[in-house]
């Protein structure tokens, strides 16, 4: 086995020299242990990454799988990576994702101490250094040894042996894994095994029994205002479990169904301003730009505004998920969803989930292509506003079915899908910010209609913009759906989703 | 680089204690720093309990740049390599061309290797040759430690005499007194005359005589790493400031 001049192994457990059979090993911990904390956002994309950041002594210091170090003085839990201090770390981790916030992953101790491997002289022939983190669940080493010039051999022995002592060799994942064995990090989209002849029953219950837990997993993010995706993590989970619910026509009876569409929708509205008012204050810089400096006074007014309420609107749905009503609630779906035992079947509930798929696919994409043929210039915006809901739902039942299917087909199908849903998203986004702002002007004004001058102008200097924007927006439609409909992918619909009907 | 060649043509003086401590000095500011041992007699290796290789007694082996490269050890110290070689006079003559040759493929290889030496210090054999006389040009400094005693006065005498007849630059010289007994009348008069008469030969450190000095080889390692306060180690500091930085220590 070759290794780098300097290369890191992960050892779960404490650190004892003893172990390492056939070195001569010299270990000088530093004299204090300090508390650490491991930092990373919700679904642990750093861990994801093949590194690790820890905060400790004041410091932050991020590590990666060759042995690498990354060091800056600076705190980081709670903060988003592009709003620490400038420095190595934050250089390190430019590609985070920038709308999620560092938070606590574990935390505990770490002492760390400087490693020598000595021949018969009590000559150094390899260096080292261990960091040992210890929490409540488990502890993990990790040693980094480096390669000195002219030891080779003894560097390669060396390396040989900490394999040879159980320790994984540049994988730090094992980290988390050996201070909280059991947790699974959290995975927004986890994957579903389905089996072609599943009856659909069973693949809605699969479906929402999953979703119920993503949804469960960012409640405590939403109350402690982690960040902004965990509402909408939140929300999305809910949105496709409630997609099932009505997609999936015939699973349960008409009865359950309308019963569980409300059910699900109830959850969600007490979300929906939180999540308005979030995208607004995340678009704000977007705003400034978008007026020139005379007008900016206006918006901050508007922020102040916005600000203000969100504040208001979170502590009401963090007492509302806190509330003893929602936890048995969410329970009790849990519960419900756990089997199909509980679920009153419909006339399509023993179809085979491959067949029922081939369905509801196709007819969805049928009907897509039936509204954005007719669409023309003239067309009435709502149409426009049709078809995004539809594009959607096709994507949530390509997304619910795809195990079942060549990933690489739908991988095809998708990205043109995906362009056209971006650009009907964005044609939807200003529609609903002209409507937002208009609302904002009118519950700014007085009994007389009459509104504070700066806010008047801000507002109708953003509305001008916007309603350009749309408009533009709108003219790619046509464009981006002729895309969607080349023949390479109309054929590859039919040859996924219609052939058995030819 | 620099080349810091230590040098005697007397034996006994204390050149590979000064030669392991400059070359620690050096390290200790955070140079990248090479130590030659090409003293068959010296000890430099043998200070940082370097086993000798066996590839040195190859006689072909300077042509060999790979072989060259990999005799290399790293101490103890951080940015400190020993070469624990004995060369010959041929091979020491074409080391110190290639190591002078920023294009020789000894000089890119090591560069690629990431030492690129800041510092290369030569533990050299006490005689005159043909060899030493490279030393001397090559080398940027030659620092010469000399026993205050009228025998040592008479081989540093040998040494500038040497350096007259091959029209040597005297300046690269920076004498010093080793293995000062400050108690000695002798040694006191020796001193003052020899500084006299050598006005800008001499450095104004010196470096005592000293038991930590002679522990060097039981420690097997530089005098400050096992007597840091003590009078012997604070003196090749203050010979390492004056050398590098032309610092006098008032102490």
């Amino acid at each position: 086995m070759s290794y780098e001049t300097e290369t890191l192994f992960v050892l779960r457990g404490a650190f004892d020299p003893a172990e390492f059979v056939g070195l001569n090993l010299r270990y000088d911990p530093e004299p204090a242990s300090k508390p650490f904390v491991l930092l990373d956002c919700h679904d642990q994309s750093i861990r994801a990454s093949g590194r690790t950041l820890l905060e400790f002594g004041g410091s932050l210091h991020l590590l990666d799988g060759q042995g690498a170090r990354w060091s800056q003085r600076s705190k980081g839990k709670g903060r988003f990576v592009q709003d620490l201090p400038g420095g190595p770390v934050r250089d390190a981790l430019h590609r985070f994702p920038k709308l999620r916030a560092l938070m606590e992953i574990t935390s505990g101790v770490v002492e760390e101490g400087s490693l020598a491997v000595l021949d018969d002289l009590e000559k150094t022939q390899v260096r080292g250094r261990v960091t040992v983190l210890s929490t409540a669940n488990g502890q993990a080493t990790i040693i980094r040894l480096s390669r000195l010039r002219g030891y080779d051999k003894a560097y390669l022995r060396a390396c040989d042996a900490m394999l040879a002592a159980g320790s994984d060799r540049a994988d730090l994942s094992a980290i988390v894994q050996a201070l909280e064995p059991g947790e699974a990090p959290y995975r927004a989209k986890p994957e579903i095994t389905l089996g072609r002849s599943e009856p659909s029953i069973q693949v809605a219950t699969d479906i929402i029994f999953t979703f119920l837990k993503v949804a469960r997993q960012n409640e405590s993010g939403v109350i402690a205002d982690i960040d902004t995706e965990f509402l909408h993590d939140y929300r999305v989970s809910l949105r496709r479990i409630r997609s099932v619910i009505s997609l999936f026509k015939g699973v349960c009876s008409d009865d359950q169904t309308a019963t569980l569409k409300k059910t699900f929708s109830d959850l969600m509205t007490p979300t929906g301003r939180v999540r308005d008012l979030d995208v607004y204050l995340l678009e704000k810089d977007i705003y400034y730009s978008l007026v020139p400096h005379t007008l900016h006074p206006g918006l901050d007014a508007m922020f102040g505004q916005f600000q203000k309420e969100r504040m208001q609107e979170l502590s009401r749905l963090t007492r509302r998920l806190r509330s003893k009503a929602y936890q048995s609630q969410m329970a009790e779906l849990t519960a419900l969803f756990s089997t199909t035992e509980g679920l009153q079947p419909g006339p399509n509930a023993q179809r085979g989930a491959y067949d029922y798929a081939c369905a509801l696919i196709w007819k969805r994409y049928r009907k897509v292509c039936k509204i954005a043929r007719s669409i023309t210039p003239e067309t009435p915006d709502e149409t426009v506003h049709d078809l995004r809901i539809d594009c959607k739902k096709l994507r949530y039942l390509m997304e619910f079915f795809a195990p079942l299917f060549d990933a690489k087909d739908f991988k095809s199908i998708l990205k043109p899908l995906k362009k056209l849903q971006d650009n009907l998203g964005l044609f939807n986004d200003y529609s609903v910010q002209q409507e937002a702002l208009q609302q904002f002007s009118a519950q700014q004004s007085n009994a007389q209609g009459r509104v504070d001058v700066k806010i008047g102008l801000a507002v109708g200097g953003l509305i001008a913009v916007l309603d350009q924007r749309q408009r533009a927006e709108r003219d790619r439609v046509i464009d981006n759906f002729q895309q969607f409909d080349a023949p390479e992918t109309r054929q590859l619909f039919r040859h996924l989703f219609h052939q058995s009907k030819e | 680089m620099k080349i810091i060649a230590c040098y005697s043509n007397k034996g006994g003086v204390g050149k590979t204690a000064t030669s392991v401590n400059l070359a620690h000095a050096y390290a200790a500011v955070g140079k990248l720093v090479l130590l030659c041992d090409l003293d068959p007699q010296g000890a430099s290796g043998f200070y940082f309990r370097v086993k000798p290789s066996k590839k040195l007694t190859d006689a072909r082996f300077f042509e060999d740049v790979k072989r060259f490269t990999g005799a290399i050890r790293a101490s103890d110290f951080e940015g400190l390599d020993i070469l624990p070689a004995n060369l010959t006079y041929r091979d020491f003559d074409v080391f110190l061309s290639r190591m002078r040759n920023s294009r020789s493929r000894l000089k890119k290889a090591l560069t690629a290797a990431g030492s690129d030496y800041d510092v290369i210090i030569l533990d050299c054999p006490p005689n005159f040759s043909t060899l030493s006389e490279n030393i001397f040009k090559a080398a940027d400094q030659i620092v010469v430690p000399v026993i205050p005693t009228t025998l040592s006065e008479r081989t540093f005498e040998q040494l500038v005499g040497f350096f007259d007849e091959h029209r040597l630059p005297k300046k690269k010289l920076k004498a010093f007194f080793s293995m000062v007994q400050q108690r000695k009348t002798l040694h006191q008069q020796m001193m003052e005359k020899m500084r006299k008469a050598y006005r800008k030969r001499f450095m104004r450190s010196s470096i005592p005589f000293a038991a930590d000095i002679e522990k060097m080889g039981q420690h097997r390692a530089p005098v400050v790493t096992y007597a840091p306060r003590g009078a012997a180690g604070a003196a090749y500091q203050a010979l390492y400031n004056e050398l590098e930085n032309g610092v006098v220590s008032t102490k």
